[in-house]
């Protein structure tokens, strides 16, 4: 059995940078990219975990559900942020404060 | 687990039986979209079809509810059907009803896609309890947020835009978070599927605070569909800019649905109240401060849809403690809680949306509807009491049992989280009073200028008048409705 320690360090980076990213980044773009890396990071936690289980395919079949579901999210929220940019000239969230108590 | 491809497609071809109402959802999603292309001249079509295609659905469940009344297992225990999530469906069938009779009036605005993408988010619902797979919760929960992040921005409007970019931006980070945690998750018992017997020994076995970690982070996701507190700012932005049969959708639905699959992990995640780990306690205080931001934060809100997304935020707090008191009666009391709060939230939204059509858009100028507009006041005042949970309406009823099971856990485990709960519960049941009353309080007590009277046979009067009647039953009777429930058995 291979040892996986080095591919969960590396998921694990990466989910905490794409959790930085989509707290440190104003633009939604940039947030979408960050919302990518953690879900990559699942995606590579899930491919190595099934090292572990010889013979099945679990964790690539989640895998592959994740990306294309990643796809289609993205394609939704690209749609959505041209919509906002249409309305305020702006991709960035805290700029657009229509809706306040 | 090998089996033979013939095996395989039988159980396959057994399963798509089973699951008629969803196979008729997904095809009522792809004839939406080709009737859009096909009969853009005439609009009314579409929604007669969504109409057509939801009834069927629910036509199903009440044969097949007679049929089967012991757990299926479906698609390799991908799905489960049981009691429990039928119950679920046949509640969330007739939400989608009650909102394409509330999206009737305005049907200029909703091109076919609005009815393909509701269809969608039903389709989610279903999948959603019935899933005992973290592959399938997966999928089915981000069916229902992406067309949900559509629908939010139905109303076309700048705002439209901006609650549907928060709502995307939250939701998404929540479903990336949920998903990091499955992965751990299966990780550590090398199975996806969270009914079965391996993830609980495997989990057992392993004990480690990594177990609380991939749990916390997987429940993440569940708790963002039920707009729990930690998670739930998205709802009121979203709800001030969605257009009102879409927000009363959204109340309802996705809310009960994440309710249900919640209700079915936690079990699995607390290993039966195994895990050294207290998970009743965690979901104990998340549903204490859902309850308490939820309710004071409405009682500062100036419009009436931002009032109801901070009502729905401690409404989940309720349903929540149905969940909390952890036992098949907890369940069952809890489902006749949804049952309640699926009434009454419709009842409410429908006066709202009559309002808003005539051009009343905040609290203030409710100011002296109760002559105006007497029978929409009439019926608002009436869902507004159930929602606060007085008599004689079934909100009581339901938050009377719901508390209850709390109180039976309570005596029973003698957790002291339990007990802070019931305070909580009640103390805020008296906050909610205070902005509940609010818009009645307007409309009857302080006067306007208009002396016109309003009609009473519109639709949405006779509408209302149904909901009037159920929610009043559910009071005097609630032995029709929970002699059904107790029926139902809640299992893993």
């Amino acid at each position: 059995m291979a040892p996986i320690d080095h591919f969960l360090y590396l998921s694990a980076f990466l989910f905490s940078a794409g959790i930085v990213v989509v707290i440190v980044k104003r633009n939604a773009i940039m947030v979408l990219l960050g919302i990518e890396l953690m879900l990559n990071a699942a995606n590579l936690n899930l491919v190595a975990f099934n090292i572990l289980q010889p013979g099945l395919f679990t964790g690539h079949m989640f895998a592959l559900f994740v990306i294309v579901v990643a796809v289609c999210e993205a394609a939704v929220g690209l749609a959505i942020v041209l919509r906002v940019y249409q309305h305020y000239q702006t991709s960035i969230p805290d700029e657009i404060q229509d809706l306040k108590e | 687990m090998v089996q033979s491809l013939t095996e395989q497609l039988d159980s396959i071809r057994m399963g798509i039986t089973m699951c008629f109402s969803e196979v008729v959802l997904s095809t009522g999603i792809l004839l939406m979209l080709l009737g859009g292309l096909l009969f853009r001249k005439k609009p009314s079509t579409f929604p007669l079809l969504a109409f057509l295609i939801i009834l069927s659905s629910l036509l199903f469940f009440i044969v097949q509810a007679q049929q089967f009344d012991v757990p299926v297992k479906l698609f390799n225990g991908m799905l489960r059907s049981d009691d429990f999530s039928t119950y679920l469906k046949i509640l969330f069938d007739i939400a989608g009803v009650l909102t394409l009779a509330m999206s009737w009036r305005n049907q200029k605005n909703h091109p076919s896609e609005f009815y393909a993408l509701v269809l969608a988010v039903l389709l989610g619902a279903h999948l959603l309890v019935m899933s005992m797979n973290m592959l399938m919760v997966f999928i089915s929960l981000e069916l229902i947020s992406i067309s949900s992040y559509v629908l939010a921005g139905f109303a076309f409007t700048r705002k439209g835009a901006e609650g549907s970019l928060k709502y995307f931006l939250f939701g998404s980070v929540a479903s990336a978070v949920m998903v990091y945690g499955f992965s751990i998750l299966y990780g550590m018992t090398g199975t996806l599927d969270f009914s079965s017997s391996v993830f609980v020994e495997q989990l057992l076995a392993r004990n480690s605070p990594l177990v609380l970690m991939a749990g916390l982070l997987a429940t993440v996701g569940f708790l963002f569909k039920i707009s729990a507190v930690p998670m739930h700012p998205w709802a009121p932005d979203v709800y001030e800019a969605a257009p009102m049969p879409v927000i009363a959708f959204f109340s309802v639905v996705p809310k009960l649905a994440g309710i249900g699959v919640l209700t079915k992990f936690l079990l699995a995640l607390s290993l039966f109240g195994q895990s050294v780990y207290d998970w009743q306690m965690i979901i104990g205080v998340v549903a204490i401060l859902t309850l308490t931001v939820g309710n004071f934060s409405a009682l500062l809100q100036k419009n009436p849809k931002r009032l109801m997304a901070y009502s729905s935020i401690a409404q989940s707090g309720f349903l929540l403690v149905g969940v909390v008191a952890f036992m098949p009666q907890g369940v069952q009391f809890m489902l006749f809680y949804a049952t309640v709060y699926l009434i009454m939230n419709f009842l409410v939204f429908i006066s709202l949306q009559y309002f808003e059509s005539k051009g009343i858009k905040s609290i203030e100028e409710f100011s002296g509807t109760g002559v105006q507009f007497i029978w929409s006041s009439v019926f608002l005042l009436i869902g507004m009491v159930a929602l606060t949970g007085l008599p004689p309406t079934g909100g009581f009823t339901g938050k009377l049992f719901v508390f209850s099971s709390l109180w039976e856990a309570y005596q029973l485990s003698e957790k002291p989280v339990l007990l802070w709960l019931l305070v909580f519960g009640l103390l805020n049941t008296v906050v909610s009073l205070f902005y509940y009353l609010r818009i009645p309080y307007y409309a009857f007590i302080k006067s306007g200028d208009s002396q016109e009277r309003q009609n009473f046979l519109t639709p949405e009067n006779l509408l209302s008048l149904v909901l009037v009647i159920l929610i009043l039953a559910l009071f005097f009777l609630p032995g029709m409705l929970m002699g059904w429930i107790n029926k139902i058995t809640f299992v893993l």
